[in-house]
């Protein structure tokens, strides 16, 4: 690694710290310029839901590997974890059952194949 | 410091963080495997630690990532991570009420400190209350976001610095997956939210072809349209004749 690789990833760095700083931060400081309606407002109640599964989708569905995607361990495990929270109600339960579950179907499919 | 806080204040703030407890597992885990991800990529241990201290995004850290490996143009960097980011700005927008009577600085600092999980909790708890800009809604976002803030970066150093110490057939990076899916499920109550979950994760799936994961952004946008319209639906449904 020379220092060109450095300066490089110091840009990198400085240039997503910008751009974490800018979204963050533009809405909060100048909304009052840009200001929404009661009804725009209202449907951004529904962002937080929208987010956080575009964020887990694809680390569960990955598009790669056609039809045997729907039923690897990480979906099938996912089910098990879901089906657990229905029960206990507890975010504890959803991640130690969805691991164990993750490690017995991947166990098993590893002696399948 | 604590001393000066009001009884208002401190109960508002220990009432986020009770609130906050199950979704920081999240977040710690999360941290922890962007530690990981980031010494793995190539970064040095203190450049991993200077990353994570400022840029605190994950999402846009992980996506950077891969394009850093393969030395892309810092333009490309930076359009990826603004894309990735482009849901700060939605939730900004519905923030905002809340906050605009503070000064900008206290602005600028509730931006910085802002991330998904606290965007979650917050409207969760307080996107239909009729008295906006409380004392109670500023501490409450105060008692998830701070902790928020060091418990990822606390996770995150350990996940550079002690994160070789996993076995990567683990799959710890598979928890932090599931600890997200924790926060999501108590959320979904209604039809339209329902309606949201369902649009958005299909276009989430669709879409993660798009370059710069373009697909996140289409995904939030796609699940609250679907959202309002199911709103709509139901509200015709309850008023039309015969409903019960």
């Amino acid at each position: 690694m020379g220092t060109g690789f450095d300066t490089y990833l110091l840009g990198a760095i400085v240039l997503l710290t910008v751009c974490s700083i800018l979204t963050r931060c533009t809405y909060l400081l100048f909304g009052d310029r840009f200001p929404l309606s009661e009804s725009v407002r209202s449907a951004l109640r529904f962002a937080p839901v929208a987010a956080l599964a575009a964020i887990v989708v694809p680390e569960l569905f990955p598009l790669e590997g056609g039809s045997a995607v729907v039923f690897n361990p990480r979906a099938l495990a996912a089910l098990a974890a879901v089906l657990m929270f229905w029960r206990t109600r507890s975010t504890l339960s959803v991640i130690l059952g969805g691991m164990v579950a993750f490690w017995l179907i991947d166990g098993l499919l590893g002696m399948v194949a | 410091m604590a001393g000066r806080l009001t009884h208002a204040q401190r109960r508002a703030f220990l009432f986020g963080l009770r609130e906050a407890t199950a979704a920081l597992v999240a977040v710690a885990t999360w941290g922890f495997v962007t530690g990981i991800a980031m010494v793995q990529s190539g970064l040095s241990e203190s450049m991993a630690t200077l990353m994570t201290l400022m840029v605190y995004a994950g999402s846009a850290q992980l996506t950077a990532l891969p394009l850093i490996a393969a030395h892309a143009p810092l333009w490309l960097i930076f359009a990826a991570g603004t894309i990735v980011n482009m849901r700060f700005v939605i939730f900004g927008a519905a923030l905002h009420p809340y906050f605009r009577h503070l000064s900008w600085r206290r602005r600028l600092v509730l931006g910085l400190l802002t991330g998904d999980i606290v965007f979650v909790l917050f409207m969760a708890r307080f996107a239909g209350s009729r008295r906006i800009g409380t004392v109670q809604q500023l501490w409450y976002y105060l008692g998830i976001a701070a902790p928020g803030w060091l418990v990822w970066n606390v996770f995150s150093l350990l996940g550079i610095y002690a994160g070789g110490l996993i076995p990567a057939s683990w799959s710890l990076d598979y928890a932090a997956v599931l600890a997200l899916l924790a926060v999501i499920i108590p959320l979904v109550k209604s039809r339209p939210m329902v309606m949201c979950l369902i649009v958005a994760s299909a276009v989430a799936w669709l879409a993660q072809a798009l370059p710069l994961r373009l697909g996140l952004l289409a995904a939030v946008i796609a699940g609250v349209l679907a959202g309002v319209l199911g709103e709509m639906v139901e509200r015709r449904r309850n008023s039309s004749p015969g409903a019960h």
